[in-house]
């Protein structure tokens, strides 16, 4: 008898150890485990046997189960894994192919400078305040000490709707626009960003054109807060090395006026034909707000002192990123939209 | 305005200054030098007389010359392969070691053709000097000096006048009075400290005129003359020729070129009248005069009302401020003149200038304003340039109308002010120096200035005009860097702009490419595809170009444009949106327009999908869930009535019956030239104003949902979304989603087929729960809609 367990085992383990699918693992199984099995019919016919015999034919049996069942589980797994390890082999990809397409698309360059202006801006205080394209004339000149025929008027040839409105020449208008809104009093803390419009067109003019204003009113601003303020926008909006430098200039809405220059970010100050060999680059206008339009636009000027700024978007997208001609920004070619977009 | 260093040099002195100097100070002070100009350049120059030429050995159009060139340095060889050349000719001689030009080209010794060479003989075009200012001779051969000249005379550029610098200065137009020398030269010993030599007025003794004046115009503030009589007109000197050329005016005779002359020192534009032509003894300066006038270009204009004239009883002198006439303008017949210098109304004179389209170095002076205070000095100039160079013995003396106001600009201020305002802490005394350079004359005592400005300094108006004058000629870089100290603020958009930047980085992020395109467009370009604006449009009075004449009411006829150039650019599949201002005659709002064409590019060429109009909604559906606006506040209705839209796939948004968005395909017919095109046209400003509630926690169930799915027959024009409604509405606790997983057309009917997720916030739901709302989904729908469960 315990021969037979002994053989009936050798014989299952044989069997398992040949076996290729999880089938035949299945029926070996039911051969050898099943209650109608060889091996446990043994226990069935134990009856005859003396006591320690019956213990000793059961630990034997049990033992067999035991092994063949581990044996079997044991088979099962590597049958398993290697019917697993077949499937992911056929599955198989080429990991050189395109990804899914989860792209980000682009923001306009012209919008990604506003938004670096409002970023820098808005941590700084400034409230965005925007205003009309299609304007008065009272609002973007004759608030901003430009009466009609006044010879400024000359600098910015503008496009007209009748007499008394125009698309706008300069975003300056809303300074006119909050300060009235304000009814005299301070602070006053904007930037405002927005198209433009003025009758010229080439390569580095466009008849549309974005700006952004700058405006802060209070009661002890100076030219030197001026200075302070542009040093600090101009360091995160170029890099921390650029110096800036002013120049006397005229604007009829501010005085004194200043021209601004920020040192070469090409040749850093050096001379290169970014610069044009001055190591400076003009890049915004500038000045202490005139007392004519605070007074127009109600503010005590015994009380309160200002000073604004205007900066060219594309002008500083071109400085920027060093593209050629302004018109591109309005010919909107997917290649160069695609160029500028970060984060 | 061009200023000649020379000419400046003869009123204020800059010995040792160099050009270069003068131009940064002028520039950093607010008369920005653009451009430097040599009329010549050139080292090492010497004047030489050819005394021998002979033909070059090997060469046929090659000489061989023995030039002269006086004592120091002797005689020379030089090959010389000008065809002009001729033996005595007097050359100038650029010596080895030169060099000429702008571009520095230096002469060197050499061998040409076997033959020595030292040095050569220079064309005025080598020395740099424009062409335009060359005759045909000069142009081609080597320049042949006057016989008189100097043989070994180094100075050579000096000779021929040729040394002279112009400044190109850009005046803006606050400082008209720098469009004069004069002024310059009071600006340069501001900036310089240097000795400032101004012109000298001389005794006249005079004739008493019979002319009078008749001034009627309101815009003519003052108008003096005074009679030349028995001048001989003739050729201008070439000093004279040589500083109008500076300044770009040509020549014409002595007479008119003193007037220009000293309408470039002073500022103040002379007009001359020829006496015997404009024969009147009343020169009246009318503004009512309308008819037509000939100007001395030749060009006839009509004048309107408002346009001042000066005329006789029956002809036009002149058209103040712009332009003499033909008929009485001084030429070398002319014996007896007038000279006039007036004062006209510069917002007059541009009107007129402006709707002529006819401008002078006049017209512009008058534009930006002139000293009214100077007509007797300039008057004076005048008579002696005419006495010196036009042989003028017989002067008037003056006749005038002035309602000029001549009273000083007073201004008073305080120190603490202008430091106030820079930012400064200059002392008094620095800043009365610095005043009192530019020629204001003040008073102080220890706070207060009261400052007497110049007559020339029309600018200067107020206080903060003066500290302008300090900072700018004290220098800008003495301002020191600080920031304001002011009550805090929060920075950044309002909530409305807040919402449209997210909705801009949506869409970026979803992968859209951003646009931007000109808000003019043509007027073609205004009539289709524009849903959301029934409004007239905004016409520009005076456009450049009729591609740009008009406002645009709408933005997808520029999305489309946008999307034909990159078509045209090989630029396929394209997504793109923008966001802009759109203004019409009543309205001002703003509109986002998404435009989709072409294929979604899944995996690059290996998986795509064409667009469809259900891309358009989603990325509507997914804007309004970014402003948190209920998709049941909006209806949403097949939108057929335009004609640029596909009727059987386009769908009209609309906020209590205002139509705020469309969403759907072009019409084919319109698109054929692109291919089928997506948009979506949003009104964005009325969903931006948008009341919405709050956000507020939903609470999650933790009992298990159930899902049933169903397959219901109905009608073809049954739509979807109503059998959805009916189905919410059964039971607002427990169903917590409808979804549709498919949808198929049958022979007049079709086929929907939904998953109805229940769920309960108390307890897991049984089937007897489910049961009861499922047989009212089904029986309700069947009432309603027809609809039946498919077997």
């Amino acid at each position: 008898m315990d021969n037979n367990v002994e053989l009936i085992e050798q014989s299952a383990l044989k069997e398992i150890e040949s076996a290729a699918s999880l089938e035949q693992i299945n029926n070996i199984k039911i051969k050898y485990l099943s209650k109608k099995s060889e091996l446990l019919s043994l226990l069935q016919n134990m009856k005859s046997l003396e006591k320690e015999q019956k213990i000793a034919l059961g630990m034997k049996v049990n033992k067999a189960k035991e092994t063949i069942t581990n044996a079997l589980e044991e088979k099962r797994v590597a049958l398993e894994k290697e019917a697993l390890e077949k499937k992911l082999q056929e599955q198989k990809i080429d990991i050189t192919l395109d990804g899914n397409d989860f792209s980000r698309g682009s923001m306009h360059p012209f919008n990604i400078i506003v938004k670096e202006m409002v970023d820098i801006f808005s941590s700084m205080g400034y409230e965005i305040v925007e205003g009309p394209e299609k304007e008065l004339d009272h609002f973007n000149f004759e608030l901003l000490n430009v009466p009609k025929d006044h010879p400024a008027r000359d600098m910015q040839d503008t496009f007209f709707i009748n007499d008394k409105e125009l698309l706008r020449s300069q975003t300056s208008p809303v300074q006119a626009r909050v300060m009235l809104s304000r009814n005299g009093k301070g602070p006053i803390k904007i930037i405002s960003p927005g198209k433009v419009f003025r009758r010229d067109d080439d390569a580095t003019h466009s008849h549309q054109f974005g700006q952004v204003e700058g405006l802060v009113i209070d009661k002890n601003i100076s030219l030197g807060d001026l200075l302070g303020t542009l040093q600090l926008f101009v360091k995160k909006m170029f890099g921390e090395k650029r110096e800036i430098r002013m120049r006397s200039s005229y604007f009829p809405f501010t005085e004194p006026s200043v021209e601004v220059d920020i040192s070469c970010f090409e040749c850093g100050g050096k001379g290169c034909s970014l610069c044009k060999g001055t190591g400076w680059i003009e890049i915004l206008g500038a000045g202490m707000v005139h007392p004519n339009v605070l007074k127009m636009c109600n503010f005590n000027v015994d009380e309160y002192q200002g000073f604004a700024f205007g900066i060219g978007i594309e002008r500083t997208a071109m400085l920027k990123y060093g593209i050629d001609d302004i018109r591109r920004f309005y010919s909107n070619d997917i290649r160069f939209l695609k160029q500028f977009d970060e984060e | 305005m061009k200023a000649s260093i020379n000419l400046l040099k003869q009123f204020i002195d800059l010995e040792n200054i160099s050009v270069q100097e003068i131009a940064a100070k002028l520039t950093f002070s607010g008369l920005e030098v653009e451009g430097i100009e040599y009329l010549a350049r050139g080292t090492n120059l010497v004047i030489g007389q050819i005394i021998e030429l002979e033909n070059h050995p090997s060469s046929d159009h090659l000489h061989v010359l023995k030039v002269d060139l006086g004592p120091k340095y002797g005689i020379t060889q030089i090959v010389c392969g000008a065809k002009n050349v001729s033996l005595g000719m007097k050359v100038i001689v650029a010596r080895v070691g030169a060099k000429i030009g702008f571009d520095d080209i230096e002469i060197k010794k050499g061998v040409i053709r076997g033959v020595e060479s030292n040095g050569m003989c220079c064309s005025l075009v080598e020395l740099g000097v424009d062409k335009s200012l060359l005759s045909e001779e000069q142009i081609n051969g080597i320049e042949r000096l006057p016989d008189d000249s100097e043989v070994g005379n180094e100075h050579v550029l000096e000779y021929l006048h040729l040394d002279d610098v112009i400044l190109d200065i850009n005046v803006l137009a606050n400082r008209s009075d720098c469009l004069a020398i004069l002024s310059l030269a009071k600006e340069l010993k501001a900036l310089f400290s240097r000795k400032l030599t101004l012109p000298e007025t001389k005794e006249f003794n005079t004739f008493e005129s019979k002319l009078k004046i008749d001034l009627r115009a309101k815009k003519c503030y003052q108008f003096s003359l005074v009679e030349a009589r028995d001048i001989v007109v003739k050729e201008s000197p070439i000093w004279l020729k040589n500083y109008l050329r500076s300044e770009g005016i040509r020549s014409i005779n002595n007479i008119v070129d003193i007037g220009n002359y000293l309408m470039i020192l002073t500022g103040q534009p002379l007009h001359m009248y020829d006496l015997d032509e404009f024969n009147t003894d009343t020169f009246i300066v009318d503004d009512e005069y309308v008819g037509s006038f000939t100007a001395l270009n030749d060009k006839e204009y009509s004048l309107v009302k408002g346009d001042i004239v000066i005329r006789s009883r029956d002809s036009i002198g002149c058209l103040g401020g712009v332009m003499g006439a033909k008929s009485c303008f001084v030429n070398e017949n002319s014996k007896n003149i007038a000279i006039e210098v007036a004062s006209f109304d510069g917002a007059s004179v541009r009107h007129t200038s402006k709707r002529l389209g006819l401008s002078s170095d006049s017209s512009s002076r008058f534009i930006k304003g002139i000293n009214p205070s100077q007509a007797h000095y300039v008057l004076n100039l005048a008579m002696q340039l005419i006495e010196s160079l036009a042989e003028g013995k017989s002067f008037s003396n003056i006749i005038e109308v002035d309602k000029v106001d001549h009273s000083k600009t007073v201004i008073k201020t305080t120190f603490d002010y202008i430091n106030h305002r820079l930012g400064t802490n200059f002392s008094s005394s620095q800043i009365i120096n610095t005043l009192s350079s530019l020629g204001i004359v003040i008073e102080s005592d220890e706070d207060n200035l009261t400052c007497t400005i110049p007559d020339h300094r029309i600018d200067i108006k107020c206080d903060a005009d003066l500290s302008e004058e300090v900072i700018r000629l004290i220098g800008l870089d003495n301002v020191k860097s600080t920031l304001p100290s002011m009550e805090t603020t929060i920075g950044g958009y309002d909530e409305e702009k807040n919402k449209r930047e997210k909705i801009r980085e949506h869409l970026i992020a979803r992968g859209l490419n951003e646009v931007l395109t000109y808000s003019l467009v043509s007027k073609e370009e205004n009539v289709n595809l524009i849903p959301l604006n029934s409004d007239q449009e905004v016409k520009i009075l005076n456009p450049m170009t009729s591609d740009h004449e008009v406002l645009r009411r709408g933005l997808i006829p520029s999305l489309i444009k946008t999307l034909k150039y990159n078509l045209d650019h090989q630029n396929e599949n394209i997504s793109i949106f923008e966001i802009s201002e759109i203004t019409t005659e009543n309205e001002t709002f703003e509109e986002l327009a998404v435009l989709l064409n072409g294929k979604k590019m899944l995996q690059g060429l290996l998986r795509d999908e064409p667009y469809s109009f259900y891309d358009v909604k989603g990325i509507f559906e997914s804007i309004l869930k970014i402003l948190n606006i209920d998709a049941t506040r909006l209806k949403i209705k097949e939108y057929n009535s335009s004609a640029d839209f596909n009727p059987y796939q386009s769908a009209g948004v609309y906020l209590q019956n205002k139509l705020v968005a469309v969403i759907g395909m072009i019409h084919p017919s319109i698109s054929k030239d692109y291919g089928d095109t997506y948009v979506l046209d949003i009104l964005l400003d009325s969903l931006l104003n948008l009341k919405t509630s709050k956000k507020k926690m939903e609470k999650i169930s933790k009992y298990p949902s159930r899902n049933r799915d169903y397959c219901f027959i109905v009608k073809k024009d049954i739509k979807v979304e109503e059998i959805i409604t009916l189905i919410k509405k059964s039971s607002k606790e427990i169903i917590k989603n409808v979804q549709v997983f498919d949808v198929y057309a049958l022979d007049d009917s079709k086929s929907v087929a939904l998953r109805v997720t229940y769920q309960s916030l108390e307890k897991t739901l049984s089937d007897s729960d489910i049961n009861p709302i499922e047989n009212n989904i089904l029986t309700t729908l069947q009432s309603k809609l027809g609809a039946y469960l498919r077997d």
